[in-house]
């Protein structure tokens, strides 16, 4: 249960990381650090307008350029490759390419590329690429684009609607009907995302002769990419080598296969390896944006105040995204019942199509929409009760002796102690003590409020749940592989199918590894890049959905233990003993009892490779294992559309209070206290980093950062000084306590972390802010809260 | 298009090139001279990735013209540890896992010692205000707050 154990082995310790020497010196390799002989430097044209008919283009003088070796142009690229696949099946599919082709449909599309000796000629022959265009109406709102006479992106498609249905679980109407009191709100949620301070950037090499396609990129999901770059190209797998380095943040916005693409034609076309990387302009307008959308919600509560149904009416603006819509709106599932005993839930979901950048993954992706809306409810109703908002959330928690729970929608909480992981938020803000000081504050005519949220935190994507939306088989569950070797002279090596972006990840593994193999992290070497041709991976690998916990850790401890058992069994041949006397540690596996009796690992490593003779009769040689793990809680969707879309629960609650200053609208943190439990911590120090940044991420989305588009498509905000991320004067000092529920689902008990404060923080400030205008009747339904929109309702109020 | 010879003493050690007049002092560091330490990651002057010392002070090198250096010194991320030891600000990230994918660092760092050289004993809000030009997206700068805390108590203790 909860509290933390003392730690018997290194899983468990707050150790520094094994890998910050190179990046603290200067000395990593980021994708744009890597130069090569000859390498050309690719710059873009992009689309000015939202939605156009590109009437001519003309990349002649851009040619002509001195240094400039390729230009490429949507028709040329159409030419050189077969059309991309939408995920979505769609009866006359839309055919798209990485570069428009014929028509731009939003501002930043790539309309051509060039690559040129270095990079400020790509960009002078960029300027010599003339192009003409013919606008069209664009659609912007995604409310507007669902009426039958919106602009629409697609003709063959005939509407802008990717994904329309309704999903129900339990008897929603009658849970309704019975209902003492229904709360509704309207939530419209803003476009945002965390921006990796690194941007996107690619290298693509093709060995001449062999056709051998080379990519370094810093792309998070190489199992993923790996199969669509390669049939972009027309080769077989085996012929792309696909490679990431250090990684400068991901947060899920690191993808786009688009970019792989267009540098690997370039570098086919010029025979010379070809560098792309976003600048930061590119990057705000075209890589990826978490969806906006508009969220109409009703929470259902009996005469006692217990929750009885929830009811979301829920509108994604994936923008001009037809490669992976429906991540926001079947993540939204996982935790749509949030921390709560809800019996029966209604879920109608649209996914719909706009001239606006392609939506994508971004910490946490549906889930703090999710969690801003139930929690946001949840405030309403405790309001209009006149009840304690924690109160109203204590009397409403699913109870621990309950778990494992499953919720209606057929996900299945593993672990948790939600009533606790709140006291504990509680306690830490010191609330009583906050509630006198906000009764005094008031009393002076300040505005104080406080707010609280709690949370589920879902991790590890179940790649089943697409068919919810896709209604195609073929791809299902989520795995992750690792390689565990010990070399020749006793040295341990690590290698997974996974990237780093920050998350410590080299240091992790080599705490897990040193466990089971009995040595100490330092004696543990990780891999610390990605490479397709030497790293074991499947179609899952990669960085996405807090996977980590619920797949990965199943990896490298399954390939650990294989190779334990054959260290034992060459040991037992060498020192004439039984299996089962032996203890592996320090380096050396022993007789247990009798001291001397032992040999090193090195001995063993080299029984397996050198002294073969000495291995047990009929053994093959060799000292390592591959291990692919296949999460075993993942099922396919029931015959009552019911699916696990994740598969751990770690859960937070946030608690803050904040004071606004009724003449500018600005905001002040006075506290902010943050409970959280995801399981066991491998490492407590790297977690506890984990919930500020991903606090910090949340509170950024709260009060700062929106993508704003006016009516006709142009995005206003692609500077950081227009979209303004948090600094360190912007993100308070945050008071943090763990729990640790460990989940029975995972090898080491551990649960995900990296969304975690990202996902709570909005609802939590906005309650606290809803809570400070109280006075005035203030009702919090759009973020961000800037100082801008807050003067607003309070001039309105 | 005119080129500029420059001369630049970087890290202690003579460097010279001859550069567009365009070049920015951050890919001149990054192309020229192979310190790929000092990072792009706005190349508008926002973020802070690119920070380096001019003559001590603090500048984005995104916002530099390389011709602005000549003559100047220059130290980045790179010229900053003594062989095998860490500068003490470096030791304290390190320590107190004020980094995690590590883009920002070599800003922070060196924004963090001119702080330090500054103010011996900072209290944290003018760490935080000495912090607030450069982004981290990963952090949330407690972390970070801790890191300098953490690199002005070392330097206190070989001062006493």
């Amino acid at each position: 249960m909860s509290g933390r154990a003392a730690p018997a082995g290194w899983v468990g310790r707050p150790l520094k990381r094994l890998e910050d020497p190179r990046f603290l010196r200067g000395r990593a390799t980021y994708i744009d650090d890597l130069r090569f002989p000859g390498m050309l430097h690719v710059a873009m044209l992009r689309s000015p307008h939202a939605h156009a008919r590109l009437v001519r283009l003309d990349a002649s003088g851009a040619a002509a350029l001195p240094g400039v070796a390729a230009v490429l142009t949507g028709e040329d690229v159409a030419r050189a490759m077969p059309a991309l696949s939408p995920l979505i099946p769609i009866p006359t599919p839309p055919r798209t390419y990485p570069l428009a082709v014929g028509r731009v449909r939003y501002v930043g599309e790539p309309v051509a590329t060039v690559a040129a000796c270095d990079r400020a000629t790509a960009e002078d022959a960029v300027e010599l690429i003339r192009a003409e265009y013919e606008r069209l109406p664009a659609v912007v709102d995604p409310e507007r684009a669902l009426e039958p006479d919106a602009p629409v992106l697609f003709d063959e498609m005939g509407s802008n609607v990717l994904w329309h249905d309704t999903l129900t679980y339990g008897d929603v109407d009658g849970a309704f009907a019975a209902a003492r009191t229904v709360v509704r709100e309207r939530f419209t949620i803003h476009r945002y995302v965390s921006t990796p301070l690194e941007t996107f950037g690619v290298i693509a090499h093709v060995e001449s002769g062999t056709g051998l396609v080379t990519i370094w990129s810093n792309d998070q999901r190489p199992g993923l990419t790996s199969g669509v770059v390669a049939a972009a190209l027309g080769i077989p797998q085996n012929r792309l080598r696909l490679l990431a380095l250090d990684i400068g943040g991901g947060f899920g916005n690191k993808r786009k296969a688009p970019y792989l693409i267009l540098a690997a034609l370039l570098a086919r076309a010029t025979g010379r390896p070809v560098k792309y990387v976003e600048d930061r302009r590119e990057n705000l307008s075209a890589l990826a944006h978490g969806a906006n959308g508009v969220m109409d919600a009703a929470l259902a509560l009996d005469g006692d105040g217990r929750f009885l149904a929830i009811a979301l009416r829920d509108i994604v603006d994936e923008g001009a995204n037809l490669q992976n819509p429906t991540l926001h709106s079947l993540l939204k599932l996982g935790n749509i019942v949030n921390c709560y005993r809800i019996g029966a839930v209604r879920f109608e979901a649209y996914s719909v199509l706009t001239n606006k950048c392609p939506s994508g993954a971004n910490r946490g992706i549906g889930k703090p929409a999710m969690c801003f809306a139930i929690e946001r409810l949840v405030d309403l109703a405790a309001r209009r009760l006149g009840r304690d908002p924690a109160e109203l959330r204590f009397a409403n928690f699913i109870p621990p002796s309950e778990f494992p729970y499953e919720t209606p929608v057929g996900a299945s909480y593993d672990s948790g102690d939600f009533p606790e992981t709140l006291r504990r938020a509680l306690a830490l803000a010191d609330y009583e003590g906050l509630r006198a000081a906000q009764a005094a504050a008031r009393r002076e005519g300040r505005l104080v409020g406080i707010g609280l949220a709690a949370a589920v935190e879902p991790s590890t994507s179940n790649l089943s749940s697409y068919m919810l939306a896709t209604g195609k088989g073929g791809t299902s569950g989520v795995g992750e592989a690792a390689l565990v070797r010990v070399e020749l002279d006793g040295s341990v090596r690590v290698a997974t199918g996974n990237v780093a972006s920050g998350q410590g990840y080299p240091t992790v593994i080599a705490q897990i590894v040193a466990d089971e193999l009995g040595v100490t992290p330092p004696d543990v070497v990780v891999s610390p890049w990605f490479d397709s041709h030497e790293n074991p991976w499947m179609f899952s690998s990669g960085n996405f959905s807090n996977k980590f916990s619920g797949t990965d850790t199943g990896a490298i401890v399954g390939a650990a233990r294989a190779v334990r058992e054959k260290i034992l069994a060459i040991a037992a041949h060498v020192l004439e003993a039984a299996p089962d006397d032996l203890e592996l540690r320090a380096g050396a596996v022993g007789v247990r009892g009798v001291p001397g009796r032992r040999v090193t690992l090195a001995q063993v490593a080299g029984a397996a490779y050198r002294d073969l003779l000495a291995l047990p009769p009929g053994a093959a040689g060799g000292l390592e294992a591959r291990y692919y793990y296949v999460n075993p809680a993942a099922t396919r969707p029931d015959a009552g559309r019911r699916v696990g879309v994740q598969l751990t629960f770690s859960n937070s609650a946030h608690v803050t209070a904040v004071e606004v200053d009724r003449a500018t609208g600005a905001l002040r943190f006075l506290t902010y206290a943050i409970a959280h439990d995801c399981g066991r911590e491998i490492n407590p120090l790297l977690v506890e980093g984990m919930v500020h940044g991903s606090t910090a991420h949340g509170i950024g989305a709260t009060l700062l950062e929106e993508f704003v588009y006016d009516d006709e498509g142009q995005l206003l905000t692609t500077t950081f000084m227009d979209y303004l991320k948090p600094t360190a004067l912007d993100v308070p000092a945050f008071r943090v306590e763990a729990l640790e529920t460990p989940s029975p689902r995972t090898p080491l008990g551990a649960k995900g972390v990296g969304e975690g404060g990202a996902i709570p923080s909005l609802a939590a400030i906005a309650n606290a802010v809803e809570d400070a205008l109280a006075p005035l009747g203030v009702t919090i339904r759009h973020l961000p809260l800037t100082p801008a929109r807050i003067w607003e309702a309070l001039r309105r109020a | 298009m005119t080129r500029h010879a420059i001369a630049v003493t970087v890290n202690g050690a003579p460097r010279a090139a001859t550069v567009d007049a365009r070049l920015s002092l951050l890919d001149c560091l990054r192309e020229e001279w192979g310190l790929t330490g000092t990072h792009a990651g706005c190349e508008h002057g926002a973020c802070g990735a690119c920070t380096v010392l001019l003559d001590d002070v603090p500048v984005r090198s995104c916002l530099l013209l390389a011709v602005q250096a000549d003559g100047a010194r220059v130290t980045t991320i790179e010229g900053l540890a003594a062989g095998d030891e860490l500068h003490p600000v470096q030791q304290g990230f390190w320590e107190c896992h004020g980094l995690q994918c590590g883009f920002c660092t070599p800003g922070m760092v060196l924004t963090a010692v001119d702080l330090l050289a500054r103010v011996p004993d900072p209290s944290e809000a003018e760490i935080r205000e000495a912090l607030a030009g450069n982004l981290c997206m990963c952090t949330g700068y407690e972390n970070i707050v801790r890191a300098v805390r953490w690199a002005a108590a070392r330097a206190g203790e070989r001062r006493a």
